[in-house]
């Protein structure tokens, strides 16, 4: 069998607050092959986030992280000193964050910030060259009249345009592997639509694989070709993105589908999971899903279902798996 | 019949002050004459993006903003001209829900307090039965009354916006604003206040202005619905009306902009994508405001200003000069 490109194996990740140890992420493992999109859909405080930012060890020093693997296109990233890791992170695997206000320098050009990032990964660096680059990626992502508007500060961009911005960073460098952790949620809809756009774009033209984190299920069923679902840091389900829309098997992705108000059906009662999301400071024992899920019996009050395969690319963690199928 | 509420040509510009004598060299004019109407019991929609004016709107509604120009009839009468008095009253009738659950919530006050608030600014606590109506008011949004001592950092999102929509009932409203209610919530829990919102509806008779940018979410809850795009209404009619037959190039491409939620068939989905971004408010483009991203646009977008009409007979008006239905639209 032929190596992943990024596999991880047994992820954890610590919190420690004064609360105490929160279990941000716990077992997590995902194999992520060339090309492809896997998307991580869960809602706030699931892990989602956490787990993306472990692979380029981005997460802040309060996090311990533990793993078996983090292994991309076959090394070991936990092995790896920071400037190796340096070498890696905007060169082989690209990152867009959600707020690209907060992830621009508000006091360099856009230019200058995407022109480093072309330079950092040169043998011998060009200044002058990279900003030409600079231009031509802005071009790319469709930044309209690029040779004026590298000369702009962050602020003088728009949502959509700062996104943008950072999806030419996250491209300058021919990436294997982009990371795209709430790509369009802090846009409007017709820029989300937009970007979402450029980012299939991006994708067919550099042929990189994306990890895109999100909590909307219709991004998901736009982009994605595999669905990893988890809930209070653990993946409770995944599956290939048509197989878990129509026949979605744990109960929690079950009870998000029915959640859900749709263009194209028309209910007359929403479906709503009851309850609220876990503390992940105190997580209810057992199946954490365990207090809002209509299948709930006493053996998922204290025996936690493992994640099992239930058929070809399919995995789910719950205890009834087989008379949900 | 008068109307619950009618509003007429209402118009909010806000200064823009440079230099050190704070003098006006502009404005952005956020609502830029914009007429409304709804009944009892009815929920209006105002839907658009960031900047269109639909939270300035909502904000004019319950006079924490005061308009610039305009009518807001309530039950016939023009809140801009009754006196101090009369206006307190009639504020009574009219009640908002904010977005964040977070900022909306004062977190030195109990659940007790911040739900008898409105009742003591109204003088209204002992005579409406003190404690005993807080705790009804709290069982009506399905919170445990014995949880009215907790404060609000106690409680998770959804929770919140229940306490903020309790406050808002306390007064017996007739017409409750929403601004953007369930935006700042998980998936799984927009679901459950959604349904609240809809239940209330029906038992107490409300009418709610719904004010938000999520449109699946606007279909489910609207009775009618008006599009926003700069300022000024583009299209307005009941929901199938902008649901299935949308004529405004800007509501067609709003609708088509929507993620589907189902994977089939996702790579012969035919979508709008509008170029370029929303102008500034403070300079709008002349004639039509949304020609800049229009694709139909043509020499007279650019000098006249579409009127909000009926052109071609389909029911409901729209402000565009070559309104069309669309074959299909979205998923409708």
């Amino acid at each position: 069998m032929t190596e992943s490109l990024l596999r991880i194996d047994g992820l954890g990740v610590d919190f420690h607050t004064d609360d105490g140890v929160v279990h941000a992420v716990t077992d997590v493992s995902l194999a992520v092959e060339a090309g492809e999109i896997v998307a991580i859909v869960g809602e706030s405080g699931s892990g989602k986030t956490v787990t993306a930012m472990s692979v380029l060890r981005l997460l802040p020093k309060a996090a311990e992280v533990s793993a078996d693997a983090i292994a991309f296109r076959g090394t070991d990233l936990r092995t790896l000193s920071g400037a190796e890791l340096r070498k890696i992170r905007g060169g082989p695997v690209g990152m867009i964050f959600q707020d690209p206000m907060t992830a621009l320098n508000p006091v360099m050009t856009i230019g200058a910030q995407v022109a480093e990032a072309v330079v950092l990964h040169q043998v011998r660096p060009d200044k002058k060259a990279a900003w030409q680059r600079a231009i031509e990626l802005l071009r790319l992502v469709g930044v309209p009249d690029p040779g004026e508007r590298v000369k702009q500060y962050p602020h003088e961009f728009s949502g959509g345009m700062r996104q943008r911005a950072m999806i030419a960073m996250a491209i300058a460098n021919d990436p294997d592997l982009i990371i795209a952790d709430e790509p369009t949620t802090a846009l409007d809809v017709t820029i989300q639509a937009q970007v979402l756009a450029l980012l299939k774009k991006a994708q067919a033209e550099t042929g990189a694989a994306t990890i895109l984190i999100t909590h909307d299920l219709g991004i998901v069923a736009e982009l994605a070709d595999r669905v990893v679902v988890m809930y209070a840091g653990r993946v409770v389900e995944s599956a290939g993105v048509t197989e878990l829309f129509a026949t979605p098997r744990h109960p929690y992705t079950k009870g998000l589908l029915a959640s859900l108000p749709r263009m194209d059906v028309d209910v007359d009662q929403l479906d709503p999971i009851p309850g609220n999301p876990p503390n992940m400071a105190d997580p209810p024992a057992g199946c954490a899903f365990h207090p809002r899920c209509p299948l709930a019996r006493d053996r998922c009050r204290t025996d936690r279902p493992p994640l099992l395969a239930i058929g070809a690319g399919r995995t789910s963690a719950c205890h009834f798996n087989e008379e949900l199928a | 019949m008068t109307s619950l509420l009618k509003v007429e040509g209402l118009h909010k510009h806000f200064p823009i002050r440079r230099g050190v004598l704070r003098r006006q060299v502009g404005e952005i004019r956020a609502v830029d004459g914009v007429d409304l109407e709804l009944e009892t019991g009815e929920t209006l929609s105002l839907v658009g993006e960031s900047g269109c004016g639909k939270s300035t709107t909502g904000r004019l509604l319950v006079r924490l903003l005061e308009p610039t120009a305009g009518k807001i009839l309530f039950e016939g009468a023009d809140l801009a001209t009754l006196s101090q008095r009369e206006l307190r009253a009639k504020r009574q009738a009219i009640q908002i829900m904010f977005q964040d659950p977070y900022a909306s919530l004062s977190p030195r006050m109990t659940v007790q307090e911040i739900v008898a608030e409105p009742l003591r600014v109204q003088g209204r606590y002992a005579d409406d039965g003190g404690a005993d109506r807080v705790r009804e008011l709290l069982e009506l949004v399905g919170l445990r009354p014995e949880h009215s001592r907790r404060y609000a950092h106690e409680f998770s999102g959804g929770q919140r916006q229940r306490i903020g929509l309790a406050r808002a009932l306390a007064l017996n409203p007739r017409l409750l604003v929403l601004d953007e209610p369930v935006s700042a919530l998980d998936v799984s829990v927009q679901a459950q206040v959604i349904n609240q919102l809809r239940g209330l509806q029906d038992r107490l008779g409300l009418a709610y202005v719904f004010i938000s940018h999520n449109l699946s979410v606007v279909r489910h809850i609207s009775h009618r619905v008006a599009v926003m795009y700069l300022g000024s209404i583009v299209e307005v009619g009941t929901r199938a009306d902008i649901f299935t037959a949308p004529t405004h190039p800007y509501t067609q491409a709003l609708l088509s902009a929507i993620p589907v939620p189902d994977p089939v068939g996702r790579a012969e989905r035919d979508r709008i994508t509008l170029a370029g971004d929303v102008p500034s408010p403070s300079n709008p483009p002349t004639g039509c405001r949304f020609r800049t991203r229009c694709w139909k646009a043509q020499d007279v977008c650019a000098q006249e200003a579409p009127p909000l009409i009926d052109r071609i007979g389909v029911g409901h008006p729209s402000a565009c000069h070559f309104p069309e239905v669309p074959a299909t639209v979205g998923g409708a």
